[in-house]
């Protein structure tokens, strides 16, 4: 007779699935080390274009949307790698076949997705400001940190529910970009403003970037609740 | 006594193309059915409804006594597969692997369990081996070992001796036998003779249908030969 499980909780299941995640992420480093490596990239092509082209031009009002766009086009890249140690030899088959909670696979996934999105950012943004000569004082470090946080939570979460669906298709890549891109488009606007408004300042900046925070926050309840009520189907599928 | 496997006119329709086919049987508890049929008969699409990794577009099937679709979760935690890949994470070890596979699974005493295994598969001396290092005789062997790893009722293997070696397959052959008897096995095989032999039950399939079921002893090698040989002449769906 097969030995019957003791019952595991979807806690239990969540902290085993993210702990694998982890295990394997800091034994091989891919996906830390190719999303770091884009970012600095990406941070040293904004640097020479922009010393070039603009060296006399207040850029400030842009570093917001740069800034965003670098972790859009970073964070795509390792969403995009996020299922190639399932699709490797097939594990994502051997998760679904235990008697699982779906949503557990979900959140652990998004978790570990979201923690390496954040370690990439707490490394490029400080490079990213430091290159951009932008006027971040040590006041607004606590409000770019919460705007971060909040738009990296959405993009972990709805990322890794269009990882799953593009993660067995052929052209992977492009399609995961086409359909992540117009998804996240509210909160991308929402962060972008919100960040813009910490860092150029004036007298209703906290107007902004309240309004700007409090969408992306409402984005991603919603977002959040529609993926992890979607998994099970999309998973299975 | 409950049938381990039962279907009733279990169908699979990918588009307008029925897969699977009407299937309709009921297989005796501790039975070891290989599952015979050309390319495209279905066989491994009707594997994967039966370990509710598909689901079925009409029909019923009960695997261990439960609905693979309405029990889908009492059904994982009763059954195990061996597919076409190894379903295990390369870049962990392979006492990781099944460590891991058997804490999902709720077992009790899970390094217990994982020694009994890597014991029983030949593979203790490379238990803190990584995956990925492994032949494909040995991946064989560990991906029985995390089929195993629940102690499951039902055992489905999937052409488990496509491509190996002859060593590889002397000792899969060894693993195979220690399972007769023991717990309901379900085979799909292209080698007639080896599945023939390891039976009690064989199925043929063609086109999504069942050609022919029955028991080793009523059907006989001649009868089951010329059987088959009708299934191929079906043709290739």
């Amino acid at each position: 007779m097969a030995r019957r499980s003791k019952g595991l909780s979807a806690v239990r299941q969540y902290r085993l699935l993210l702990g694998k995640d982890l295990r394997q992420e800091f034994r091989t480093l891919d996906l830390l080390s190719s999303m770091l490596i884009y970012a600095v990239l990406v941070i040293i092509v904004y640097g020479a274009s922009l010393a070039t082209g603009a060296a006399d031009a207040d850029i400030a009002p842009l570093s917001g949307g740069l800034l965003w766009a670098l972790i859009v086009f970073t964070s795509l890249l390792g969403l995009n790698r996020s299922f190639a140690h399932e699709r490797e030899q097939g594990a994502l088959e051997g998760i679904l076949l235990a008697p699982l909670d779906r949503g557990a696979v979900y959140l652990a996934k998004a978790t570990s997705n979201l923690l390496f999105m954040l370690v990439t950012e707490v490394i490029a943004v400080p490079l990213y400001f430091f290159f951009m000569a932008s006027g971040v004082t040590a006041s607004t470090v606590g409000w770019l940190a919460l705007v971060l946080l909040v738009g990296t939570v959405g993009m972990a979460g709805i990322g890794t529910m269009l990882a799953t669906i593009t993660a067995h298709t052929r052209g992977r890549d492009v399609l995961l970009a086409v359909l992540f891109i117009p998804l996240i488009f509210p909160l991308l606007y929402a962060c972008a403003s919100a960040t813009t408004a910490a860092i150029v300042g004036g007298a209703f900046w906290m107007d902004t970037y309240s309004l700007g925070l409090m969408l992306a926050g409402a984005y991603d309840a919603i977002m959040l609740a529609v993926c992890w009520w979607l998994y099970d189907f999309v998973i299975g599928a | 006594m409950t049938p381990a496997i039962e279907t009733t006119r279990l169908c699979k329709t990918f588009d307008t193309r029925r897969a699977v086919d009407n299937v309709s049987v009921a297989v005796p508890a501790g039975a070891f059915v290989s599952v015979f049929g050309p390319n495209g008969a279905g066989k491994t699409t009707l594997l994967r409804m039966l370990v509710t990794l598909s689901r079925p577009s009409s029909g019923t099937a009960r695997v261990a006594g439960y609905d693979v679709r309405k029990q889908a979760d009492e059904v994982r935690a009763r059954i195990g597969l061996v597919g076409h890949q190894p379903m295990l994470y390369p870049d962990l070890t392979l006492e990781e692997n099944l460590r891991f596979f058997a804490r999902l699974y709720g077992v009790e005493g899970p390094d217990a369990r994982v020694a009994e295994l890597l014991a029983a598969v030949g593979l203790k001396h490379r238990r803190l081996d990584q995956v990925r290092t492994f032949s494909r005789g040995m991946l064989q062997r560990a991906a029985i070992a995390r089929a195993l790893v629940n102690d499951p009722d039902v055992l489905f293997l999937d052409e488990p001796y496509t491509g190996l070696d002859q060593h590889a397959a002397e000792v899969l052959d060894d693993l195979v036998d220690g399972l007769v008897g023991k717990r309901t096995v379900v085979m799909v095989s292209h080698d007639l003779d080896k599945g023939f032999e390891l039976c009690t039950h064989a199925l043929v399939l063609a086109r999504g249908r069942v050609v022919s079921f029955g028991a080793k002893q009523d059907l006989g090698a001649d009868e089951f030969a010329a059987r088959y040989r009708a299934a191929i002449n079906a043709g290739v769906a």
